[in-house]
């Protein structure tokens, strides 16, 4: 799997500004049927999911061509009494860069918080079965959460950087673990601003507030100020959804540049854009894991109707 | 239905209008009458105290002698010293419970606490300063066997804590969560994001909230007419009798010499002045902390 391969499926798949009509899948190579029961039928599983049956996520044996950076076992969240995640199993590959789609409410952004237990801060969450990262479980007994959260970091739906300088906000959280040396923090604070391609157009006013910023140059702040402290995985929570398309290209252009050095999961409700800078695709349907594989496949070539149907539109 | 493109005349139109015109007068008649009142007020006050300032009202002592009353410098002196010390006490009382109100309070151990503290902050902010004053004599200047500064600085701090508390709270409130999430998903702890994050994300509005509070214990003079005990010295001692600004005014105001009146006037004007320039620093303070919100 690689970036190429992606690209092909833009262009098989989807074109850019225009829709994928529902009566156009004569371009689609033939489908080959290796779902995991012979008697799923178009829309059974999503049916069953509906209906509350237990499904086996049809996970694609590609996704273990790489180790894995997060590993989710088994894995159920519940707010209160409400289940928005039934035993989701994945294994997110290391290095790699992966998005998670499905209609709005399928748990998918709950997923990604829990990888760095952002779901902590919301009242009566309970989790069971297993995420690791690297070697360690995230949930169990007494984790540090703070240190999960250091090499987990995260970038969000809305821009939020703090109201302070861009050079303050760039190096926060180097500050917060204690270093002080001058020469350290600008050293750190221009590789990250250089790797969020944001260098060149702040350069000259880092001591500026960050407020000022265009809100494509908040995000890639945000970005900055993520990977400013080398987190392992970087989560990205639809973090272009309020950015205009030429924004939008820059981040995406980001994304597939800092995968080289970490791992990616990004949420996106954007087809296009998952196609576009994902190496591996989850697609997830009311809290359960529907299929998971690489991109190329998930979206020319899934091994459920369901995933094609909502890849391409046709659903959710 | 109307058909496309034709549009409702005046039939509607001149009620609706006769109503908005009408609302422009009441609100601008009303308006005009809260600052014709203020403007009165003040006018009247400057025209009776105005002739009273002199360098001898901020450097002498009242003499109590009719002929030549002297000045209020120990008054106003006392005033900003118990004011301090009062602040010194209220600011981080209040600061403090206003965090543990807004970021602490929500959910975990001590949830519990957060109505109750809330309630009794609303309740203490709305007691009299008269019954303050008097349960403030009652449980400090009878066992300590007599007025102080302390006792005075504590009846102020007491009216000083609810106010400062429940401002910080609400605007602490007022900070996005979304700077809270970004702190902690950076690995901060709790502590690190409210001291680094959301205090200076709201800081000009704390400020605001803390110098309402100090404004308004300037002005006070129930809680201390039975703590300080007031003197005619310049202030020493803070275990014994204090003068301050306010309590002299109400002691030369119940004057029957004209002499001592004419001081009370002029004590006013002082005062006031005082006031309104810690309201002018409020007003720039919250002009900066609007600004910097912008857009945040």
């Amino acid at each position: 799997m690689n970036v190429e391969m992606t690209k092909d499926v833009v262009r098989m798949t989807v074109t850019p500004g225009n829709p994928p009509q529902p009566s156009s899948p004569t371009a689609r190579p033939p489908r080959v049927a290796v779902g995991p029961s012979p008697a799923m039928r178009a829309g059974s599983v999503l049916q069953a999911i509906r209906e509350g049956a237990s499904v086996t996520s049809a996970v694609h044996p590609s996704v273990h061509a790489h180790p894995a950076a997060v590993d989710i076992r088994g894995f159920e969240l519940w707010y209160g009494s409400f289940k928005a995640l039934h035993s989701v199993s994945m294994p997110i590959p290391r290095g790699r860069v992966t998005a998670m789609v499905g209609p709005s409410g399928c748990g998918k952004s709950t997923l990604l918080r829990s990888i760095n237990r952002m779901n902590d801060l919301v009242d009566g969450v309970r989790t069971t079965g297993a995420l690791h990262v690297g070697e360690h479980d995230v949930y169990a007994g007494g984790v540090d959460v703070i240190s999960i959260r250091r090499r987990v970091g995260m970038v969000f739906q809305k821009s939020n950087p703090f109201p302070m300088s861009i050079f303050d906000n760039v190096v926060y959280g180097l500050r917060i673990y204690g270093e002080r040396r001058k020469d350290v923090l600008q050293e750190c604070c221009e590789r990250a601003l250089r790797q969020a391609a944001l260098w060149d157009e702040v350069k000259d006013r880092l001591k500026q507030s960050a407020i000022g910023l265009s809100g494509g140059q908040q995000q890639r702040l945000c970005i900055a100020r993520s990977i400013a402290v080398n987190p392992e995985v970087l989560l990205m929570d639809e973090p272009c959804s309020a950015l205009d398309p030429i924004a939008t290209q820059k981040i995406e252009e980001l994304i597939r540049e800092i995968a080289e050095k970490l791992t990616v999961v990004i949420v996106t409700h954007n087809m296009q854009q998952a196609a576009r800078v994902s190496n591996y695709t989850a697609f997830m349907y009311l809290g359960r894991l529907v299929e998971f594989g690489s991109t190329a496949d998930i979206f020319q070539n899934p091994q459920l109707p369901e995933t094609e149907q909502y890849v391409t539109g046709r659903f959710g | 239905m109307n058909s496309p493109g034709s549009i409702p005349t005046a039939t509607l139109r001149s009620p609706a209008r006769l109503m908005s015109a009408l609302m422009l007068g009441l609100t601008g008649v009303a308006s005009f009458l809260i600052v014709a009142v203020l403007l009165t007020v003040l006018g009247y006050l400057l025209f009776r105290g105005f002739g009273g300032l002199s360098i001898d009202f901020f450097t002498r002592l009242p003499t109590g002698n009719p002929q030549d009353p002297g000045g209020f410098a120990n008054g106003i002196l006392g005033t900003l010293i118990l004011v301090g010390m009062a602040a010194l006490v209220g600011v981080p009382f209040g600061v403090l419970a206003g965090i543990y109100l807004s970021e602490y309070g929500g959910r975990g151990l001590g949830a519990w606490l957060v109505s109750p503290v809330r309630l009794v902050c609303d309740v203490l902010a709305g007691v009299p300063s008269i019954v303050i004053g008097i349960v403030g004599y009652e449980l400090i200047v009878v066992p300590m066997k007599g007025a102080s500064a302390y006792a005075g600085a504590a009846a102020l701090a007491v009216i000083m804590v609810p106010i400062v508390a429940r401002t910080t709270e609400e605007m602490l409130r007022l900070v996005p969560a979304s700077f809270r999430e970004g702190s902690l998903a950076l690995g901060a702890t709790k502590s690190q994001t409210i001291l680094r994050v959301v205090l200076p994300a709201a800081g000009g509005s704390v400020i605001t909230g803390i110098l309402l509070a100090v404004a308004r214990i300037a002005g006070e003079t129930a809680p201390i007419l039975f703590t300080i005990g007031g003197s005619r010295l310049l202030p020493g001692d803070l275990d014994k009798e204090f003068p301050s600004l306010t309590l002299q005014i109400y002691n030369a105001a119940r004057s029957p010499a004209p002499s001592e009146q004419q001081l009370a006037w002029t004590g006013m004007v002082v005062l006031i002045a005082i006031l309104l320039v810690l309201n002018l620093a409020i007003r720039l303070a919250t002009a900066r902390a609007i600004k910097n919100r912008v857009g945040g």
